[in-house]
């Protein structure tokens, strides 16, 4: 059994509008142990996205807890690394200089950086845009300097707030394998949230199922990982086990449609 | 440059010269009213060749490049400050919009009374009308700027000076170069209206001295001198690089 990595317990998040404050989220108590892909799939406003800026630390919680390592989580740090949805990766930086942001800024020596840099450009298919700008690049590359970026600031954890939600359908596919694989080979603790089902299933070690607005974790199923099985969307697909699993997901999403 | 090559840019010019030469002929227009333009050039020359052309413009330039600098100088941190503070932006924005509303001449009296007819009272006048576009510039810049741009760095564990310096200066320049285009116009119109009323040298000096004694050549070499100089500065010096940033840096913002 691995150490508890992030605990949030009692919290709770209320948003100052003009007519009074808004409820963001309900109650939510959760644990995510070292090492585990745990991915949050909820309708849109439920305030999962809410939920990640806390235990990033841009936002402080209303009510309740957030903390990593034991420690409690009062601002952003180089522990919790975040990929966003989009506009997030440095326009005016080149594709490698975007990746080794982090590590400029932890003052990474030069051979280091450059060592963890190619690593991660092999391992995302970036060969060959080392140099180019984000605006030479399509959306689902972005995505990849964006995710590369993190995992080079080797973080702890990794924060995920619906990465592939921008990139077009096909592109996804790849990119969600790749990111599946990469989870796999780096056993980062990752928090993952999206609205799609299938992506939750296939990507997540746990998958928790969010009511709608104000939201609270109604579900937690966990997905059993057979060795490399169900880390590609054929196997996956191919998988009774598998497609048991976002079924059900499937209907504790449905219950929440407004 | 490619637009000066075209001849069609001097079209207009050519035109005036045209029209304004057929009037002064064909309507036997008094010389104390209107000069032809060899009469103006033959005051350019003598002004030129005295060194009293370079004495006036060497003041003039000198006030617009020291007031550019100074205005840039506390503008763009100025406009940081308030573009990265939210409840800060929302109080000023107002505020420099009415500004903007008050022009540096209207401020002269008040200058004058002040600091008297000196170099003092015109560069203040031309720095309140610079700075104000440049502040205003450079805080729509920095508000314009992705807050995920901000986050991922903070998340990446950037103090807040590296935020500035990867971050909002990068992502603000090519509004700043705007802002010091507009303010540099704005700011040449103030300075020569300033010197007409202080009258301690410069274009503006030179023009409204020369009223005094009906001198119409030199008044009509000193406003084609401030044309020509502002045209030369903008285009030469300051447009060349509003290009370079808004093609290396515009570009790359979206």
């Amino acid at each position: 059994m691995s150490a508890d990595k992030i605990v949030v317990s009692g919290f709770r998040h209320f948003f100052q509008s003009d007519s009074g404050p808004v409820q963001a989220t309900g109650q939510i108590d959760l644990t995510i142990r070292e090492g585990e892909v745990v991915t949050l799939v909820g309708p849109s406003g439920c305030g999962k996205t809410t939920l990640l800026k806390a235990i990033a630390g841009f936002i402080a919680p209303t009510e309740g807890e957030i903390r990593c390592d034991g420690r409690l989580v009062r601002a952003p740090g180089r522990d919790r690394g975040v990929v966003f949805q989009e506009l997030a990766i440095l326009p005016w930086r080149t594709v490698r200089r975007n990746i080794a942001h982090g590590l400029e800024i932890a003052r990474v020596a030069k051979a280091e950086r450059d060592k963890t840099v190619e690593r991660l450009i092999g391992l995302m298919g970036l060969v060959g845009f080392e140099d180019r700008y984000p605006h030479e690049l399509s959306g689902g590359m972005r995505q990849r300097v964006a995710v590369a970026r993190t995992w080079a600031a080797d973080p702890d954890v990794i924060l995920m707030d619906e990465p592939f939600a921008a990139v077009d359908a096909m592109t996804r596919l790849t990119l969600q394998e790749e990111l599946g694989r990469l989870c796999a080979t780096t056993r980062k603790t990752v928090f993952f949230i999206t609205h799609s089902v299938e992506e939750a299933v296939f990507l997540g070690d746990r998958v928790l199922v969010m009511t709608r607005r104000p939201g609270t974790i109604k579900a937690t199923l966990d997905v059993p990982r057979h060795g490399k099985g169900g880390r590609d969307w054929d196997s996956f697909t191919g998988d009774p086990e598998m497609r048991a699993i976002s079924e059900q997901v499937m209907h504790l999403v449905h219950a929440e449609r407004v | 440059m490619g637009r000066f090559r075209d001849l069609r840019v001097l079209l207009p010019f050519g035109l005036t010269i045209a029209i304004w030469w057929g009037l002064k002929a064909g309507l036997d227009i008094s010389d104390k009213l209107l000069v032809s333009p060899p009469r103006v050039w033959d005051a350019f020359v003598v002004l030129a060749t005295r060194g009293i052309l370079a004495e006036y413009v060497s003041t003039s330039l000198s006030m617009i490049g020291i007031a550019t600098l100074i205005s840039f100088g506390f503008g763009v941190p100025l406009g940081f400050a308030v573009g990265t503070n939210r409840y800060a932006a929302r109080a000023l924005e107002g505020f420099l919009r009415y500004l903007q509303g008050i022009s540096g001449i209207a401020w002269l009296p008040l200058a004058i009374l002040w600091s008297g007819f000196t170099h003092t009272t015109t560069l203040a006048i031309v720095i309140y009308t610079l700075i104000v576009p440049i502040v205003f510039n450079t805080m729509t810049g920095v508000r314009a700027i992705p807050e995920n741009y901000i986050l991922a760095l903070r998340s990446l564990g950037a103090s807040r000076l590296r935020i500035v310096t990867d971050v909002y200066f990068p992502g603000a320049l090519p509004s700043i170069v705007v802002g010091t285009r507009l303010g540099m116009g704005y700011g040449w119109r103030a300075l020569i209206a300033s010197e007409m009323l202080v009258r301690q040298g410069g274009l503006g000096d030179l023009i409204f001295g020369a009223r005094t004694f009906g001198q119409i050549d030199r008044i009509m070499v000193g406003m084609i001198v401030i044309g020509t100089l502002y045209i030369v500065v903008d285009r030469l010096l300051v447009q060349p690089v509003e290009t370079m940033t808004l093609a290396r840096w515009g570009v790359l913002r979206k």
